[in-house]
């Protein structure tokens, strides 16, 4: 970790890590994987030459929903192998030996691991444009799919940096991040029916990940303004500072091993 | 005198019969046509009149869509999301008056009509007001056969740059 004296050390370890993610070939390749689904996806929705002018718009809505979410699983795979990793590679000691904050370490880590979630937004965006032209809906598409995925990367992405400074291994670290996140993706499988009434609507809406997605169909499938549902960022919002200031306060307490000594 | 008795008894029944009862109401729509374009949106207004000597109360008006055409599949939930609804009592001689909304989502030549039932309808035909004609013009949204090159060609670049990534990983290693 020498080099750069002028810049700061998160910085510093943000191109590190960058090197690592993209140079290093685990970010073209998840970024690949990411592609043949989306693919797959968009060739079912357009093949149906039955789809009429609002089913359309659902397939964008789609399209976006799925990217939102493989770009969330896609940070909280890096994420969670950011500290974890390290410890079971056994360079983690060379790391807090350097002369950088553990916060800043923490935050070039997780700003590393972020930089898949921009990258999976590029791959979709061909698929939004050719699905979305003709129905008008690109620019929100865009806008939509933009806003609700950064927020929801930036919460996935501290909540694997957090259990992977806890977790006694990079595989538990993995395990753990991957049943919360489909422990929030699940209430977005209850039928129309489970979502009404006072208490649907409270999990709807206090659930980020529910949020968002309801946030993306709103606007592109019932065709609201982007700003008449926004109460359902709310969630969202408020989930990725949280998580993300809970990541860099907890970060002060990395350990070569969990729990252990400095 | 029988003849006639038995005239009085039916004109009795008929009046009597639940048949009779809705046909005290009339239904009529503002508008018999309408041209637009795919993915627009229109509106008309359907009017119940209260035709009979008392208060009609429970009726519900129902709005429904059909292809004029064979070969379109049409579902009316597409085309609106409030299809159904619960007239308030309307007083004799008095009228209601019901807005539609809708979304073109077709394309194609479609009636569109408004039919308007007692809430205890059972074996009670509905009061169905004039069918309005909407004809939807053709856009081509969606280039169906477009969809393979893209859907090839994008993980293509993706898998060539990340196996040319790892060649030049290779290469650096083995030179190291």
């Amino acid at each position: 970790m020498s080099g750069n004296r002028s810049a700061p050390g998160w910085w510093v370890v943000l191109g590190q890590e960058l090197r690592d993610v993209w140079l290093g070939g685990r970010g073209p390749a998840l970024t690949f994987a990411f592609s043949l689904i989306l693919s797959a996806v968009a060739y079912l929705v357009a093949t149906n030459t039955a789809l009429n002018f609002l089913e359309q718009r659902e397939a964008v809505g789609l399209i976006v929903q799925v990217t939102v979410a493989m770009g969330g699983i896609l940070v909280v795979i890096a994420a969670a192998d950011a500290i974890s990793g390290e410890r079971d590679r056994g360079t983690l000691e060379a790391l807090l030996l350097a002369p950088v904050p553990r916060r800043q370490i923490a935050a070039g880590k997780l700003a590393a691991a972020l930089s898949l979630w921009p990258a999976a937004f590029l791959v979709a965006l061909p698929y939004v444009w050719f699905l979305g032209r003709g129905v008008g809906v690109v620019g929100d598409a865009v806008v939509v799919g933009l806003l609700v995925g950064s927020l929801l990367a930036l919460e996935l992405g501290a909540l694997g940096l957090v259990l992977s400074l806890f977790a006694g291994s990079n595989r538990v670290s993995l395990a753990l991040s991957l049943f919360v996140l489909l422990g929030l993706f699940a209430p977005t499988q209850l039928s129309a029916g489970a979502q009404q009434g006072w208490a649907g609507d409270l999990m709807l809406r206090a659930n980020p990940l529910t949020a968002g997605v309801h946030y993306v169909g709103r606007v592109l499938v019932d065709g609201h303004s982007l700003g008449r549902d926004a109460d359902l960022l709310v969630a969202p919002a408020v989930a990725a500072v949280a998580l993300a200031a809970v990541a860099l306060l907890a970060s002060g307490r990395m350990r070569l091993r969990p729990g252990g000594a400095r | 005198m029988r003849r006639a008795l038995a005239v009085a008894v039916a004109a009795v029944v008929a009046l009597a019969s639940p048949a009779a009862a809705v046909a005290s109401v009339s239904v009529t729509v503002d508008r018999v046509g309408v041209a637009t374009g795919l993915g627009k949106r229109f509106a008309f207004r359907s009017t119940v009149v209260n035709t009979g000597p008392g208060e009609a109360r429970g009726l519900v008006a129902h709005l429904n869509i059909a292809s004029l055409r064979p070969g379109v599949y049409v579902d009316p939930e597409d085309w609106s999301t409030s299809r159904t609804r619960y007239l308030d009592p309307i007083p004799a001689g008095a009228t209601a008056t019901v807005r539609w909304s809708l979304q073109a989502v077709n394309a194609g030549s479609f009636a569109v009509y408004v039919a308007v039932l007692p809430a205890d309808a059972a074996g009670r035909p509905p009061t169905v007001g004039r069918a309005v004609r909407v004809t939807v013009a053709e856009r081509r949204t969606l280039d169906a056969g477009g969809i393979l090159p893209l859907a090839l060609g994008v993980p293509a670049v993706l898998g060539l740059a990340a196996g040319g990534l790892a060649l030049r990983r290779r290469r650096l290693v083995s030179s190291v």
